[in-house]
């Protein structure tokens, strides 16, 4: 039996607060913005590598961005990843999701003979949540998408998944290869192992895969393989609570927030 | 109940010998720790710190033992030790061990991904952590023009209640005249709470990342809101960077004459008792500063409880607690408000973030109405800061 | 550019909601979108269509179009009695070669998101996922969708010339269902499709109706303190009225009134809602930090200095006992207006 081989796509994203609309050009600023990789997609790597805890394998982590990106990919590595590779070229800048997709897929089949690819749920900067599906559609592989808990047949190459739904929960299976989407917060993702960490901080490290590392068309990536336009962006109001005293008797107040629920409902 | 499984081997026994430097080995297994260790007071099968002695000193290992993370390494058994073990120290090294075994207690890779990522263990956003101070003119740190760095620390930074204390501490240096600076989103994260749930490598890492940011901006002697910070500075920092409690700094002040407080508490709350937290009595051994701030208020009549200096009972907030949950009818501070109580004081003033945050629940919890538990710096910023305005 | 299977150009004037059903029941959102479709379909004089994809499912195509579908394409087989990602997108992109609308939405749930996210790609066209607005340019038909990013602290507006359909899927919530109209008129297609057993690859091993409780999630959280004395029962009636649900601070659940795994904060949940609805609340850290990503937080407390006031948008000064019944009020007569 061929070892196990998991895939995990993760993402980098700013920090929510931090990020801001210039209301000039209407573009996000992103300049000295602080990271974190995308909380779902840790949830992914707990998932892969309670995996490889059980069954052993190894585990590709692949995220595709700008280069400052390495710094953050390291983490996994430290936590029990075995290679990073990072997608980095102009060319995949401003890629919707049928583009991301199509590059992320570009990327899996470089690496071949991949068992599982894990992904977050969704991400915290667009939270479309349509990667998962997207990316086993290029691949033409079967998709388990947000899975409370996930256990495979390595035998059988069956992977079999739980999702929390309302009222109850749901079971499916399907065979490998598979991409599974792993639920915001269904696990604790682990802490790094500083035994670990100075391996996976090391110079070189990381695999970084240009536009020519990869057989994709050019009309297929990036912006031009990006059918969807933004035509306009704006900032929501921020979190700063409006500390609004409603007066009244009981019934006049329950009048106003009455309203108040309407409105957001 | 997970299922508890001992492991016995060399390499656990030498690195544990490692990692707590041999503190269990002058152990001879008296029980004293045991029979002093506060858990006894709330539960009926205490935690049995003897049989960690003897595991640390066999190199055993229990997977999936979550009696490992009730420690508050509060150091009462310290205090009683015979032999001097720093058993604190030992139950850090264990939980070390857990780390690597990825066998931490549930939540606790939560709270350290949380100080990696947002520099904090409250998951708040490190672009917020100067927001308390936004009104108030407490300016960027600079070596040439301020006599000390106020080191606010996580909580104070982030948790409104304890934000009400470095609030109060900034008022007092400037009523003080105490030239003062921040360091504003900068501030590092000092890591006490990775030590304490120890996390022994990653604490160190945090320590030489603060220590470096430190010495850049030119700190020499900072003054902390929280005695864990205060401790995780003075006794695990290999560095000269001289912290002091700002208790201890208060009491300087009066010293030297930069602090007078004239203006006298009211009769109401004259009685007041203070709860010393463990990491300002038994870790650093500093009963005295803070009670010679209270009784520096005209009016002050200070209460003893029973369990007061080496003695003082745990709040139940360290050692990482303050991230777990502690079943009802098991928390430490329910006793110690009980114990306030019957000194007839009508304030429990204490000087810890942590402690603040058990004792104000204890005394919401039982539904407790004339005992307010205050911090020290929150009542000489009452009682201190206008007498002093009054002298410019 | 990739060319989606086809454009603009050959288009035909039609929304498309995909019609999700649970149990015999069509989904909430479902309802939603044929509300908001129907307006959208009025303002540029479009049709709209329901395709409705299942087993023994037709009675469901007499309900969308009382709310509002002028057409229902159904299509039917035992193979599609529950949903499969491999199954529904086999069939849907059959219905949209066939038809070719200019629109197609879904319900951004699981199964939504399932079908969506693949037909997009199959189709080679773009998708707005989780959209929180729709609106139609009425002399283009262009469909603009306003999506949210960065945990709803930045808006977009995203729309797309010329690959088609349009697709989107839409935020369960987001939009008022409609009122049923059973004397409306509409019409019922049958499709006619192949679907060979073997592209189904997804065995639904179970599907298990019972307990689940999830805080984290929820549109509408109902937290109650140490304030209401232990009188969960009104939260309960008001969560159920909102169609939340309920959470607590740590003094009732270690006073045994409420279980532990209700418990918000820092030791217990860290939930994300809409809307969290605070009674008795007095606003400790540890708690504060399981509602602060809340979209709005409402507090009622009897003390005007209590903490909580600092952490919300609409305060409250007042006794919980006195309040719920007025609101649970409020909100029964709201409902009754709209006839739910």
């Amino acid at each position: 039996m061929s070892t196990l081989h998991i895939v995990v796509c993760i993402k980098v994203v700013p920090k929510p607060e931090e990020i801001a609309v210039d209301q000039e050009t209407m573009l996000l600023i992103r300049d000295g913005v602080r990271s974190e990789i995308n909380p779902p997609d840790m949830n992914a790597i707990e998932m892969a590598l309670k995996l490889k805890d059980q069954y052993g394998g190894r585990i590709s982590i692949l995220s595709m961005g700008p280069l400052f990106f390495a710094d953050y990919l390291r983490a996994p590595l430290a936590m029990g990843a075995d290679h990073i590779y990072l997608m980095s070229d102009r060319q995949f800048g401003g890629a919707d999701t049928l583009a991301t997709t199509y590059t992320l897929a570009a990327g899996i089949r470089k690496l071949g003979n991949v068992d599982l690819i894990f992904c977050g749920e969704e991400s915290s900067d667009g939270a479309t949540g349509q990667v998962p599906a997207g990316l086993a559609e290029w691949l033409g592989i079967n998709q388990l998408t947000q899975m409370d808990e996930v256990v495979i047949d390595p035998k059988k190459k069956l992977a079999r998944g739980r999702r929390e739904i309302k009222g109850g929960h749901l079971t499916l299976e399907t065979p490998f290869p598979v991409v599974i989407s792993a639920k915001t917060a269904c696990n604790e993702p682990r802490f790094m192992d500083y035994t670990i960490k100075p391996w996976a901080f090391e110079e070189g490290r990381i695999t970084i895969w240009r536009r020519e590392d990869l057989e994709v068309e050019d009309d297929h990536i990036g912006l031009s393989g990006s059918p969807t336009r933004v035509s306009g962006l704006k900032q929501a109001p921020g979190r700063s609570r409006q500390r609004k005293f409603l007066k009244g008797n009981p019934a006049e107040i329950a009048n106003q927030l009455g309203k108040i629920l309407q409105a957001t409902s | 109940m997970p299922q508890t499984q001992i492991i016995l081997d060399d390499t656990t026994w030498e690195e544990l010998l490692e990692l707590t430097h041999g503190a269990a080995a002058v152990c001879f297994q008296c029980g004293v720790c045991t029979a002093t260790c506060p858990w006894g007071l709330v539960r009926e099968e205490t935690l049995s710190v003897r049989s960690y002695m003897r595991a640390a000193q066999l190199g055993l290992h229990k997977n999936g033992n979550e009696d490992l993370w009730l420690c508050t390494t509060c150091a009462q058994c310290e205090a009683y030790c015979p032999r001097g073990v720093e058993i604190a120290d030992v139950f850090r090294g264990l939980r070390y061990l857990a780390w690597k075994r990825n066998q931490p207690h549930h939540g606790l890779s939560t709270l350290l991904w949380s100080v990696y990522w947002n520099n904090n263990p409250w998951e708040q956003p490190p672009s917020q952590r100067a927001n308390w101070a936004k009104d108030l003119a407490a300016p960027q740190f600079d070596p040439e023009k301020h006599e000390i760095l106020y080191y606010v620390g996580c909580t104070a930074s982030y948790d409104s209640r304890a934000q009400k204390v470095a609030r109060a501490l900034v008022k007092i240096f400037q009523a003080a005249g105490v030239s003062f600076g921040i360091l504003g989103e900068d501030e590092p994260c000092c890591g006490e709470e990775v030590l304490s749930v120890g996390h022994k490598l990653y604490f160190r890492e945090m320590a030489e990342k603060a220590t470096k940011t430190l010495r850049e901006r030119g700190v020499t002697q900072l003054v902390t809101t929280d005695p864990h910070s205060y401790d995780a500075f003075k006794n695990h920092y290999n560095d000269a960077i001289q912290p002091l409690h700002y208790t201890q700094y208060l009491a300087h002040l009066i010293d030297q004459g930069r602090l007078t407080p004239r203006s006298p508490i009211p009769n109401s709350q004259s009685l007041i008792t203070f709860h010393d937290p463990c990491y300002l009595s038994r870790h650093n051994a500093e009963i005295e500063a803070p009670r010679k701030v209270l009784s520096a208020i005209p009016g002050v009549e200070l209460v003893e409880m029973p369990n007061i200096a080496d003695d003082t009972l745990c709040c139940g907030g360290g050692g990482g607690r303050m991230w777990l949950e502690t079943e009802a009818g098991e928390r430490f501070s329910d006793l110690r408000v009980e114990e306030a109580l019957s000194t007839g004081a009508r304030i429990l003033a204490t000087a810890c973030p942590y402690c603040i945050a058990c004792l104000e629940d204890s005394v919401k919890a039982k539904g407790i109405e004339d005992l307010a538990v205050m911090d020290v710096a929150e009542i000489v910023a009452k009682n201190i800061v206008e007498s002093a305005l009054h002298e410019r | 550019m990739v060319e989606s299977l086809y454009n603009v150009e050959n288009e035909n004037p039609a929304i498309w909601v995909f019609l999700e059903h649970h149990d015999g029941v069509l989904e909430g959102v479902s309802l939603e979108l044929l509300s908001r479709g129907r307006q959208l379909a009025d303002v540029i004089g479009w049709e709209l269509t329901g395709l409705l994809i299942g087993h023994q499912v037709a009675s469901l195509a007499e309900e969308a179009i009382a709310l509002g579908a002028d057409r229902v394409i159904l299509a039917e087989h035992p193979l599609l009695e529950h949903f499969t990602v491999n199954g529904y997108v086999h069939v849907a992109q059959q219905a949209l070669l066939e038809y070719q609308p200019s629109i197609f939405l879904s319900g951004a749930t699981p199964d939504g998101r399932d079908l969506a996210g693949r037909l997009a790609v199959r189709m080679r066209t773009g998708l707005n996922a989780d959209c929180t607005d729709l609106r139609l340019d009425p002399k283009t038909g262009i469909l603009i969708c306003e999506v949210s990013g960065f945990g709803g602290g930045v808006l977009a507006l995203i729309e797309m010339e010329t690959h088609r359909p349009q697709m989107a899927t839409v935020r369960p919530g987001v939009f008022v269902p409609g009122e049923a109209d059973s004397g409306r008129a509409g019409s019922l297609v049958s499709l006619e499709f192949d679907l060979p057993p073997e592209i189904i690859q997804t065995r639904v091993v179970e599907r298990v109706s019972g307990e689940s409780l999830d805080l984290t999630q929820l549109p509408i959280l109902v937290c109650g303190g140490r304030g209401i004395h232990g009188h969960f029962e009104w939260m309960y009636e008001l969560a159920n009225l909102l169609g939340g649900d309920v959470g607590a601070t740590r003094p009732p659940v270690d006073e045994g009134h409420i279980e532990r795994q209700r418990q918000i904060g820092s030791t217990g949940a860290i939930c994300r809602p809409k809307v969290a609805i605070c009674f008795g609340i007095s606003g400790a850290f540890h708690f504060i930090v399981g509602i602060q990503e809340a979209d709005m937080v409402i507090a009622i407390n009897n003390d005007p200095k209590a903490e909580i006031f600092d952490h919300a948008d609409y305060c409250i000064v007042g006794d919980t006992h006195e309040i719920v019944p007025a609101l649970i009020q409020e909100i029964r007569d709201w409902k009754m207006e709209v006839g739910d």
